[in-house]
């Protein structure tokens, strides 16, 4: 079985006004991976997903979907996808509109198995327009999916979401990529990342800042966090033990973030230094505003992860 | 369930005519489910055409056949513009930008609408010409009462170009309110709702130019069992061939946006 990549991204740009919304995006997704593209509001997703959609046109730079361009994909009929901004469509029901959207495709799936897969079994007959905020987004879902689409590509799905049905969506979402599709999604809940996709592509300011799976993220980001109480002493000749790339003074306990915890723990042993120690590793949160933070502002520097 | 099928081979797409016909079910329900939809292009020409006719002592077969007559075009040219409302709504609630996504080409999509635009004029010239051959006793030969029906049912179609010009040009609030502007001057001005004889001279002369009195003249000419005039039918011409363009224009300047 010879499979082209799901989707690539070749040195894509696209500026909007003064904001460069994509400013060199490389990517690949690859078939059969969940991945999420992971980035604060305004860092480039929804731009990222316009054009992979053939919504938008790239400035510079090429864009091919399924082996294909992005417009083919779409005519094609293998490519479904939610999109952020959508409001329900007015008087219609579930079952006509995720029905109609089926027939558009060449192989829909039966849009009993849309509508169960996306949890609107007992919604089928409602209209679509006096839904709650969580089940219109389930009927998102389940037209992006009526298709039975090879890719699919979500847009902030669970933006308008609480906690529960935010955990219903994901489950869902899960049983789509069990199938053996790729899904491509975007987010600014690191929770949802770390949880759902098998590679998370960090997005900021236009760019690709890392590429990974989250346990990749974590170590790009540098290592542990070593944390101790200093018992009145003074903290200056903490930025200068081995391994250490960041210090943070809150009261009386610092917090060290190091790429080499061993080093750095006998370091402070040396000193006599060692109360209340904990290393723990960094967490996904930590990881991903230390790779924002250091562009936020910056020139262009290579990139640290790829 | 499906399994998930992962052959390279594309099975051939679902068939236009399907995918099309399946669009243009889909929004006539949409748009016949609207219940302002049904009252402004329904309900209130049927009474306005048999207050007009039955007020004051009018009991004049002649006036009522000709007014049943402009009135049916009134309706039918108020849905067909209504569409276009609708359209500009599902451009700001992101409907047309989904089914960009679909493998339906925009090109379909504006197609499909305005066939919607062909079939929910119907049900607006069906209730007055039936309020007019139930209530107010219009008698006319099958064969003429057929020839009124599909003229009011091709005739409508300049408006539905308007409407989609509107539509996919202007935002959904100003699209609704120029529209309705449309709908009404359009209505007056071709003397749709009052004969033309009892307008001024220069106001006629104005009439004689306009969609709807042209629209209304054919109709008129087919009921009284006359063949349309060569002017008429350049006038209506005329103008759909521009709001043809229009249509096509704001259509193609949106789809960059949509």
């Amino acid at each position: 079985m010879t499979k082209e990549p799901a989707a690539v991204f070749e040195a894509v740009t696209k500026t909007y006004g003064s904001v460069r919304a994509a400013d060199g995006v490389d990517l690949t997704v690859r078939r059969g991976e969940t991945l999420a593209l992971l980035g604060r509001n305004g860092a480039g997703k929804s731009t990222a997903i316009g054009m992979l959609l053939g919504l938008d046109v790239p400035d510079g730079g090429r864009i091919s979907l399924l082996g294909t361009t992005p417009e083919q994909a779409v005519l094609a009929g293998r490519v479904g996808a939610m999109l952020q901004e959508g409001r329900a469509v007015s008087r219609v029901t579930v079952r006509e509109l995720v029905g109609f959207v089926a027939r558009t495709y060449p192989r829909p799936m039966p849009v009993a198995d849309a509508l169960a897969l996306a949890g609107l079994t007992a919604l089928a007959d409602r209209r679509v327009d006096r839904l709650s905020g969580g089940q219109a987004q389930r009927v998102r879902f389940a037209v992006a999916l009526a298709g039975n689409p090879e890719l699919i590509v979500l847009d902030e799905p669970t933006s308008a979401l609480d906690v529960e049905a935010r955990g219903e969506f994901w489950e869902a979402m899960h049983g789509y990529a069990r199938r053996g599709n790729t899904v491509l999604f975007s987010t600014h809940y690191l929770e949802e990342a770390d949880s759902f996709a098998d590679r998370i592509v960090v997005l900021d300011a236009g760019r690709v800042v890392a590429d990974g799976t989250p346990e990749d993220l974590k170590r790009a980001a540098g290592g542990a966090l070593v944390s101790l109480d200093l018992g009145g002493a003074p903290s200056a000749y903490l930025s200068g033990l081995p391994g250490v790339t960041e210090v943070e003074i809150r009261g009386d306990r610092a917090r060290l973030r190091t790429d080499d915890s061993d080093a750095t723990v006998r370091a402070l042993a040396a000193r006599d230094a060692i109360r209340g120690l904990e290393v723990a590793p960094l967490t996904l949160n930590d990881a991903f505003l230390a790779l924002t933070r250091a562009r936020a502002g910056a020139t262009p520097e290579p990139e640290p992860s790829r | 369930m499906s399994t998930p099928t992962s052959s390279p081979a594309t099975p051939p797409a679902p068939s236009v005519l399907s995918t099309t016909a399946a669009y243009v079910g889909l929004e006539t329900r949409r748009a016949l489910r609207d219940p302002g939809f049904v009252i402004s292009t329904i309900g209130v020409p049927v009474m306005m055409y048999l207050l007009f006719t039955n007020l004051g002592g009018q009991n004049d077969p002649a006036y009522r056949t000709v007014a049943m007559v402009g009135m049916a075009a009134y309706g039918a040219m108020g849905a067909a513009l209504s569409l276009g409302t609708g359209v500009a709504e599902d451009k700001s609630t992101g409907w047309l930008r989904q089914l960009r996504i679909t493998p339906m080409t925009p090109r379909r999509v504006v197609t499909g609408r305005a066939l919607t635009g062909t079939v929910v004029v119907l049900p607006a010239i069906a209730a007055i010409l039936l309020a007019g051959g139930l209530l107010n006793g219009v008698r006319m030969s099958p064969a003429h009462w057929a020839a009124v029906a599909v003229a009011l049912w091709l005739g409508s179609l300049p408006f539905t170009l308007l409407g989609l010009g509107n539509g996919y040009r202007l935002s959904a609030q100003t699209a609704g309110v120029v529209n309705v502007a449309c709908n009404l001057g359009l209505a007056v001005v071709g003397g749709l709702w009052f004969p033309v004889s009892l307008f001024p001279g220069w106001l006629a002369g104005l009439s004689a130019w306009t969609p709807t009195n042209r629209f209304a003249e054919l109709g008129a000419a087919l009921a009284g069992g006359r063949a349309p005039g060569a002017a008429g039918l350049a006038v209506i011409a005329g103008w759909a061939v521009l709001f043809g363009g229009y249509a096509a224009v704001s259509y193609r300047r949106s789809a960059r946006t949509v």
